[in-house]
């Protein structure tokens, strides 16, 4: 067999590099894992050592831990909330209805998503930014904090390449927080963010152009259970039942229809 | 195997474009400017391929998908970031080939008046974010000769850029003749990328850029720009050849000579296209020029190794955008996010189009025409191009200036392959022996 094995050598053929026999979605354009948990590795975990001296959480602003040997006044910010970020907020008012059709108003805080918020920063990497936090205590405090270099470069060439830098994640920091298909994130994540391994809507009837059946988590899909798609969470399965016997309870499709 | 006729007759796209460099075969990816070295077999089955279809099918079996390009076709235009200001047209030189015609682009010499100056500026910074980047340049004819909306218009933008917390960066082109001292303050203060149009030391110069009267120009541009050279610091004076079939001989020369007097970069491009047709460069003048920049190439080559500077511009960039992979559907922003104001108000393309009225984009007062600037995009993109589509430089290309390819057409297609595939081998071998290089640029 002939060896076709290519070696890029510009930057957009390394970030565009499929190793023979990967699948598509290890590339950045085709994965998911920008702005959720994917399937492949979490991108959101990129963004967690961003600011030397901090760890972030992969998706709120909250200071889950800080380096060894960081001075006392970078300690203090365990458990504080990033706020800002060289002058721009890392927290948004969300707006929208709150009910289908109703009016557009204030939801209340969130955080932004870190891709976008943090992403302009990366054009200070190596110098140090103004970041605000609020504490607990509901105190702000003030600290200049050095961006780390996003992109790889090795030491002795300043070669940069379009991996991504080894001081963003250590070892199995970027797959730390994936999809857990079999655990909590198959019940908690909505049908269409699954591929169509997942059964959603089961012992489908259709009538008069009309349709009716079960959701493929409710506890009761018996032939005398209502068929009603509930999102009920009484009437769903737990957490717990999922983790104890979700090969029991969850029942494989045959024509559409639970196994018998 | 039975191919249809279409096949056979119809070129097809290259997918990409194979070369040898002496270290190892080496294959650019069209798509997304993607460059790899490449085994012996590839090479082989490449070479041995009878059409693009099966090289597009031996880049999918070694994992090289396309990156989708159509995408960009249905866009919406973008917003203007770029303004070129013709605050004069008109000239006191008497350039040969000038596409400006002397400065006034063949109508009565002009002023642009500082309403209209100030007003462009406040166009540019239309809906502007904080830490987006924009670009003014002063061009003409010569606009030196409209120097106090020059300098007001350039105020006026450093101002709006402090407010908006926005990245702007200045430029001007002159002919040099005009430049005194207190110009050199006025362009350091405010960071100016500085451009002297100069197309050779000496007596090449002076054949092509003549005062009006016909004397030449060299000696006196020299020495108003010397005290500049020394001044620069946050400006950057640069300068820019223009090569006619009389200069050709001796580019290398006149870019060495160029970058001793201490110039930031010293850049070329070839006339392509003049109004009266005067010093148009032909396919042999063409051949003979990319003999001349290879070899000021090679000399970048050598000065980067060593870690000194041999500051030409042309392969500077190609450096940069072949290690990004710079991916370009049209040659430049001209029609989309760059557009040129004339002195009177109204909009076009890009400073060579001024008052064109086939590539106007509306007026200061109606603002950018944004269905022209579609129509402009679509029309321009290098997919919708003859021969471009099916050319394996085309994303790095983008098919060649508007200006010179509507007025004269496509004849120097082999030079900027030429080019592009010596650049593409200097990369490789600067990337193997200077790495460092690159790490500067991402
Ligand atoms: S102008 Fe010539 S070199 Fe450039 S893309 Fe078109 S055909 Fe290729």
């Amino acid at each position: 067999m002939p060896n076709l094995t290519l070696d890029p050598t510009n930057l957009t053929a390394q970030f565009e590099h499929r190793g023979r026999g990967n699948p598509p979605s290890v590339l950045p354009l085709s994965a998911i894992s920008n702005c959720f948990p994917g399937l492949e590795f979490d991108f959101r975990n990129v963004w967690r050592r961003v600011l030397e001296g901090i760890v972030l959480h992969e998706a709120v602003g909250v200071v889950m831990d800080v380096d060894p040997g960081v001075p006392a006044n970078i300690t203090e910010l365990r458990g504080a909330f990033l706020v800002s970020v060289d002058g721009d907020p890392t927290i948004g008012d969300v707006q929208g209805p709150r009910t289908t059709g109703g009016a557009v108003e204030s939801l209340g805080q969130d955080f932004l998503e870190w891709s976008n918020a943090l992403a302009r920063i990366l054009t200070h990497a190596g110098e140090e930014v103004r970041c605000e936090f609020q504490t607990q205590q509901n105190t702000t405090i003030t600290r200049m904090l050095k961006v780390r270099r996003f992109f790889h470069a090795d030491e002795l060439t300043n070669n940069r390449t379009a991996a991504i830098g080894k001081d963003l994640a250590t070892p199995g920091e970027l797959t730390q927080s994936l999809c857990s298909p079999w655990q909590n994130d198959y019940r908690e994540c909505g049908c269409y963010y699954w591929a169509a391994s997942r059964p959603d809507y089961v012992n489908v009837e259709t009538a008069g152009g009309v349709t009716s059946g079960h959701n493929w988590m409710a506890r009761d899909r018996s032939a005398a259970a209502p068929r009603a798609y509930t999102l009920n969470n009484s009437l769903l399965f737990t957490y717990d039942e999922l983790f104890q016997n979700w090969e029991t309870l969850l029942k494989f499709q045959i024509d559409g229809r639970d196994e018998t | 195997m039975f191919l249809p006729l279409s096949v056979l007759t119809e070129q097809q796209p290259r997918p990409g474009h194979l070369f040898p460099t002496e270290l190892g075969w080496h294959v650019l990816v069209a798509n997304g400017s993607r460059l790899y070295r490449v085994t012996e077999d590839f090479r082989d089955a490449w070479q041995e391929a009878s059409n693009e279809k099966l090289r597009e099918a031996l880049l999918a079996e070694a994992g090289i998908g396309s990156i989708t390009e159509e995408r960009l076709l249905e866009s919406p235009p973008p917003a203007v970031r770029a303004l070129s200001l013709a605050v004069a047209q008109k000239c006191n030189l008497g350039c040969t080939y000038c596409y400006a015609e002397q400065g006034d682009f063949g109508r009565a010499p002009k002023n642009m008046p500082l309403e209209h100056a100030l007003r462009a500026v406040d166009l540019l910074f239309l809906n502007i974010q904080p830490g987006e980047s924009l670009s003014l340049s002063f061009l003409g004819g010569e606009p030196l000769l409209n120097r106090p909306v020059l300098q007001a218009a350039a105020r006026h933008a450093s101002g709006w850029a402090l407010r908006t917390n926005a990245k702007l960066s200045l430029s001007v082109t002159t002919n040099g003749t005009l430049v005194v001292p207190e110009d050199g303050d006025f362009f350091e203060e405010h960071g100016f990328a500085v451009t002297v149009s100069l197309d050779g030391a000496g007596e090449a110069h002076d054949r092509q850029r003549p005062f009006r009267g016909g004397e030449g120009s060299y000696s006196r541009i020299v020495q108003r720009i010397e005290p500049l050279l020394r001044q620069q610091r946050r400006m950057q004076v640069s300068a820019r050849m223009t090569v006619t079939p009389d200069s050709v001989q001796g580019v290398k020369e006149s870019v060495d000579s160029l970058i001793a007097l201490g110039f930031h970069t010293v850049g070329l491009s070839p006339m392509l296209s003049s109004p009266a047709g005067h010093g148009e460069m032909d396919p042999e003048a063409l051949a003979r020029l990319l003999g001349e920049m290879k070899e000021c190439g090679r000399a970048f080559e050598a000065a980067v190794i060593r870690g000194t500077r041999y500051p030409f511009l042309n392969v500077m960039n190609a450096m940069k955008e072949i290690h990004r992979g710079t991916h370009r559907p049209h040659p430049c922003g001209a029609g989309g996010s760059y557009l040129g104001v004339s002195a009177e108000g109204k909009l076009f393309a890009c400073h060579r189009f001024v008052d064109d009225p086939s590539a106007g984009f509306g007026s200061l007062e109606s603002g950018v025409d944004t269905a022209q600037q579609q129509r402009w995009l679509r029309e321009r993109h290098v997919e919708q191009q003859s021969p471009c589509k099916t050319c394996w430089a085309r994303y790095l290309c983008g098919g060649g200036c508007h200006h010179e390819v509507i007025r004269r057409g496509r004849p120097s297609c082999d030079y900027i392959r030429g080019w592009l595939e010596y650049c593409l081998s200097a990369y490789v071998r600067i990337k193997t022996f200077q790495p460092g290089y690159f790490g500067a640029t991402n």
